[in-house]
């Protein structure tokens, strides 16, 4: 089989076949594709049938469903998500977390509790690495409490990668040189690698955030960092994950979305909280 | 450092499957969160249309109503659409907008049926949100039906809600339906207005 080209036809999969693996993906990872997005799928649909010698749509499906690792679909969506980021991205929300959000969550707290940040769709680590570098220089509460950093993604490359902690210049633009002096190691022209005490602290963890079983791993959270994630489920799908994520809330606990996603247009669990640097999303007491 | 190890809940299972039993029997729990488990965990299952139907229509907790509603538009189910159709002439708008945007989330196929007879029911509020639903659903009789509505409901401000829809809808055909309501209510200055922004929008100009 050959694989199209950037300019040539799509790979080839019927109206029906491309219909019953958008249904499958859906079911399956929570991810949606519409008929826009055709092009985009069919061209990695081909990639990894090619990569394991499959010529058939139908045989590719089958393998898809009943292969009992499942470790074709984990390498087919680690191709279907694109996880392009860089440090410091959308910094107001940063600098809502530590002018104000912090501050909320732990009124009312003892000095040496527990508090716990999830960067769900982490990608290759740039946001939770981000988060703990603010925290540490930025919150002048930070050394008052023992803080939790959990960050998944669906995409196992991606966070192998991100647990490795290894950037190239570009993902580290956006951020001042004096911290990228005291928080990386420079391993030669073109990489840094961030320390190892922040590489340890982070908990990395592969999670489909439209599997209920995973999901309830993470329950007494009190921010969720959830950008740009949403995008790629339709509908229904972002109500079921948003009810996800409000059980995995403590009480008055945040999320953030990205820049161009609204809440209101997901869920109404959420009371929109407009602080001076970002309007949040806030769990009610009860 | 202020940083410390997280320490998740390991081989966590769902809450749902913790508890055991069967969801059904903890959807009149007295605590939210345990009915918000149950909901959750009835998505899956047709037989739980009725029993999630009565709860919601009990239900006082938003974030219980709300996962009863995703539980509902996930079973996609005609039941699951006829369960929700009655809770539109609720008197609870947040009800009701959850209601509308659920039954907008659900097949068309299994809404349509459903909704269509509320465009001849005896309350306009009924028809005008049977209209506005209609004209979000990926049907083939969604043009018709909108058009009989503008051709023959008695009340402005219903054939008004066909006509948004119509124009939401960018089919040009549309056009001519949208001017015959001009005839109808030709004294009416919003009908006026409405007939004009539709050939504006139509012509391109």
């Amino acid at each position: 089989m050959s694989l199209p080209s950037d300019k040539g036809d799509a790979a080839g999969l019927s109206a029906a076949d491309y219909d019953a693996f958008c249904r499958f993906l859906r079911e399956r990872t929570g991810l949606s594709f519409t008929e826009a997005k055709r092009y985009f799928v069919d061209r990695r649909v081909s990639e990894r049938m090619a990569a394991v010698g499959v010529d058939h749509f139908r045989q590719y499906l089958n393998l898809l469903r009943f292969q009992a690792s499942g470790e074709e679909l984990q390498l087919l969506v680690n191709r279907m998500t694109v996880n392009e980021t860089y440090f410091f991205r959308e910094m107001y929300q940063l600098d809502c977390l530590v002018n104000a959000a912090l501050d909320e969550v732990v009124r009312g707290r003892e000095p040496g509790s527990r508090v716990r940040i999830w960067s769900a769709g982490c990608a290759t680590g740039e946001e939770p690495y981000s988060i703990a570098i603010t925290l540490l220089e930025r919150w002048s509460r930070v050394d008052e409490f023992e803080i939790e950093l959990y960050a998944s993604d669906i995409d196992s490359h991606v966070l192998e990668r991100a647990q490795e902690g290894i950037y190239e210049e570009r993902s580290l633009q956006a951020m001042p040189r004096d911290l990228v002096a005291k928080y990386f190691t420079r391993l030669d022209d073109q990489r840094w690698q961030i320390m190892e005490e922040l590489r340890d602290s982070i908990d990395f963890s592969l999670v489909n955030i439209a599997d209920p079983r995973q999901m309830a791993n993470f329950r007494g959270m009190d921010v969720i960092f959830c950008r740009n994630l949403l995008i790629y489920f339709d509908d229904l799908g972002r109500r079921e994950a948003t009810s996800m994520f409000y059980d995995a809330l403590s009480p008055c606990g945040f999320i953030c979305l990205g820049h161009s996603e609204s809440m209101s247009r997901m869920s109404s669990l959420f009371v929109p909280r407009r602080f001076p640097d970002a309007i949040l999303y806030q769990k009610p007491q009860s | 450092m202020a940083l410390v190890k997280a320490r998740k809940n390991g081989e966590a299972t769902p809450a749902t499957a913790a508890e055991g039993g069967d969801p059904l029997t903890w959807l009149e729990d007295a605590d939210p969160a345990r009915r918000r488990r149950a909901a959750h965990a009835l998505g899956e299952r047709p037989d739980a249309v009725p029993a999630l139907s009565a709860r919601l229509a009990r239900e006082e907790d938003p974030s219980v109503r709300e996962t009863l509603l995703t539980a509902l538009v996930r079973t996609g189910t005609a039941a699951a659409a006829a369960a929700l159709v009655p809770h539109l002439a609720s008197e609870d708008v947040g009800l009701r907008n959850g209601v509308i945007e659920s039954l907008q989330q659900m097949p068309a196929a299994v809404v349509m049926p459903e909704v269509a007879p509320l465009l001849t029911a005896g309350d306009s509020d009924l028809r005008i949100f049977a209209a506005q639903l209609i004209g979000k659903l990926p049907h083939p009789d969604r043009l018709d039906l909108l058009a009989g509505v503008i051709d023959r409901d008695p009340h402005v401000n219903v054939c008004l809600s066909a006509v948004e829809a119509l124009m939401e809808s960018g089919d040009p055909a549309a056009l001519p339906v949208v001017e015959r309501l001009g005839a109808r209510f030709p004294d009416d200055p919003f009908v006026t207005f409405s007939v004009d922004a539709a050939r504006r929008l139509f012509s391109g100009a």
